[in-house]
């Protein structure tokens, strides 16, 4: 038998407590898990964004509010060398969906001429270029919406548009990228979608954003004050950022998530040590006398600290471990594009286990668990013998 | 087997609660032989635990001195005093205080943890601590699984597993009807007369004080009454 023996044997001894305080670890920690996983795909979405040095430009208003077509011109005409400006594309928000789907697409529809070269990072081959610009019906897809419903290359699919007019188009998918990070998105040529809307009079040459390729972080810095002074004062006012800052303001939409997400952890972390605390003290209550005895029979205070305060660690990494495991399980097992496929949310399709996130959650569960062991181990260690043994006869 | 003779020479001890001095013990001089077996008797607050506790080096004397065996207990550190106690010292309480997460065995080899001894060792102490308090065939049994008088005798293995010169045992009967009580003292005797042992024992219960081979009254914090008795023969092996 070794000490180490006691304390597991401990941890027996109030199964109900021990549960419900391992649960109270497990939880936070598997949601710690899961939001470092996040962070870590948001990261990883943000440095592909950044290598790609686009610019995008939307009315400085709102999204939904469009630009004319013709303001692409008059952008092209402030780098006439191309020295900045590699190619400007002009998108417009389709977001189709295949009937009764919850799957949400990034479905937009792009200048056909311009796109490859904004989207280079899409990877299209020359002939699925060259089919691009052939076929007016062409639709460039990510890997999710095909592995979700079977797409492969030269399937005709139809989607139903969720915003006014609420057309319903169909498309020959003429490439698949193979880019993780455009996992979820749905290209079509913005030709085809204006012919579609003026056959029902619908209003058309509009798009709602711009994405311009630029050469060079300079370059986009340069062009966006270019933009938006050269807009300023019109009906079209622009506000012109990198793509980083465009899709953080998605996210920012709703709500400071991050932040939120930075404040959840403290309160959590908080509340589990709160929990592990008063669990501790119950049990250091039980056994006041149990360790007036360890203490009378020769057990040195300090090890009676140490015994006190291992357990509250052991405790707090087995509860950890019960939250880690699954959810470190649940990563590997089933990647982020499985999981957005499941939950209809696009983003999570990026979801990877993060190792440093379960050392992370560990080592949190670990620190918790030594601060709450801390009060009634210093209070065992403080145990005045003869006072306890007193009650003990 | 070990044992050691006592010494107490003008003992006092005053516990301090708040701004009020309490004395307990006045000036008590006292000495028991290696090997005697003495139970200590008198009313509530005579401070009869008080002296089992200076004796076994749990507290220390206000005034005065305590000598068990070679050590000279009242010119010990507090951590001092641990280690000599877990060497030197046997104790069984009232209500025994077995961890009930441990067998009847790992309850026994507690104490044995503080020492450097490989586990056959270990092993071997245990067997022979449990053997000689008849409890053999109850080595994997968990406290909840032992009777009250079965649960004691593993207190005393406890006790005695790390063959200490000394054995205090306060009111260990106390919770025990009048039959177990009787194993239990017979227990105690044995450890006495077979393996020489040196028993202070506290108590309340006369038929407990006729085991021992003097009753020391106290009162007040002093000795009243030194009473020899007839060494009682042999115990019987317990059952």
């Amino acid at each position: 038998m070794t000490l180490t023996y006691v304390l597991m044997q401990n941890l027996k001894r109030n199964p109900l407590r021990t549960a419900l305080t391992a649960i109270a670890f497990a939880f936070p920690m598997a949601v710690f898990v899961a939001a470092i996983a996040f962070v870590v795909a948001m990261v990883r979405l943000s440095q592909a964004n950044a290598q790609e040095l686009r610019l995008v430009v939307r009315h400085k208003a709102t999204l939904t509010n469009y630009l004319p077509e013709g303001n692409r011109r008059k952008i092209e005409a402030l780098d006439p060398d191309r020295t900045r400006l590699k190619a400007i594309c002009g998108m417009r928000w389709f977001g189709g969906r295949v009937p009764d789907s919850k799957i949400a697409l990034t479905n937009l529809a792009v200048d056909p001429d311009t796109f490859p070269i904004v989207y280079s990072d899409l990877a299209m081959t020359e002939d699925e270029t060259a089919l691009w610009h052939r076929e007016r019906r062409a639709a460039v897809i990510g890997s999710l919406p095909a592995s979700a419903y079977g797409w492969k290359v030269g399937d005709r699919v139809t989607l139903n548009s969720t915003v006014p007019p609420y057309l319903s188009l169909e498309f020959q998918i003429v490439c698949i990228s193979p880019n993780p990070v455009r996992a979820n998105f749905f290209f079509f040529r913005r030709d085809y979608l204006d012919e579609s809307l003026v056959q029902i009079n619908a209003p058309s040459g509009r798009v709602n954003t711009f994405w311009i390729k630029c050469t060079s972080v300079e370059a986009i810095r340069s062009l966006q004050q270019q933009i938006d002074a050269m807009f300023a004062n019109s009906p079209d006012e622009t506000k012109s950022e990198d793509e980083n800052a465009f899709v953080a303001g998605f996210i920012q939409a709703t709500g400071d998530i991050p932040a939120l997400m930075q404040a959840m952890a403290i309160v959590v972390v908080f509340i589990v040590a709160l929990i592990a605390g008063n669990a501790m003290m119950m049990s250091f209550r039980e056994r006041v006398r149990e360790l007036a005895v360890f203490k009378a029979i020769g057990f040195p205070s300090l090890r009676v600290f140490f015994i006190v305060i291992t357990e509250s660690l052991m405790l707090a990494l087995f509860g950890a471990m019960l939250g880690v495991v699954p959810a470190s399980v649940l990563l590997l097992i089933f990647p982020g594009q499985e999981l957005a496929k499941l939950f209809g949310v696009p983003i999570i399709n990026q979801l990877r286990l993060s190792w440093p996130a379960v050392v992370g959650a560990l080592a949190i569960a670990a620190f918790v668990g030594l601060v709450a062991g801390f009060w009634p181990a210093w209070q065992a260690l403080r145990l005045k013998t003869v006072d306890a043994i007193r009650h003990v006869a | 087997m070990s044992s050691a003779d006592i010494e107490l020479h003008d003992v006092c001890k005053v516990y301090r609660k708040g701004r009020i001095d309490i004395p307990v013990l006045d000036g008590l001089e006292l000495s028991i032989a290696a090997g005697e077996f003495v139970v200590l008797m008198g009313p509530s607050g005579s401070g009869k635990s008080t002296l089992l506790h200076l004796i076994g080096g749990l507290d220390s004397p206000t005034a005065g001195s305590v000598r068990v065996g070679d050590a000279q207990l009242d010119q010990m550190s507090e951590r001092q005093l641990t280690a000599w106690r877990s060497r030197h010292v046997g104790f069984i309480f009232q209500m025994y205080h077995l961890v009930p997460v441990l067998t009847a065995a790992q309850n026994v080899e507690l104490p044995l943890l503080l020492f450097r001894m490989s586990a056959s060792e270990r092993k071997e102490r245990v067997a022979t601590a449990l053997s000689i308090v008849g409890l053999a065939d109850r080595t994997d049994h968990r406290p909840n699984q032992l009777s009250g008088g079965q649960e004691q005798r593993v207190a005393i293995a406890r006790a005695i597993v790390t063959d200490p010169d000394v054995i205090l045992a306060d009111e260990p009967t106390g919770d025990l009807d009048a039959h177990t009580s009787e194993e239990i003292l017979k227990l105690l005797n044995l450890l006495n007369s077979e393996f020489g042992k040196t028993i202070v024992l506290v108590t309340h219960d006369p038929r407990a004080a006729a085991h021992g081979q003097r009753i020391l009254h106290l009162d007040k914090g002093a000795l009243h009454r030194d009473e020899k008795r007839a060494p009682r023969p042999a115990a019987a092996a317990v059952s």
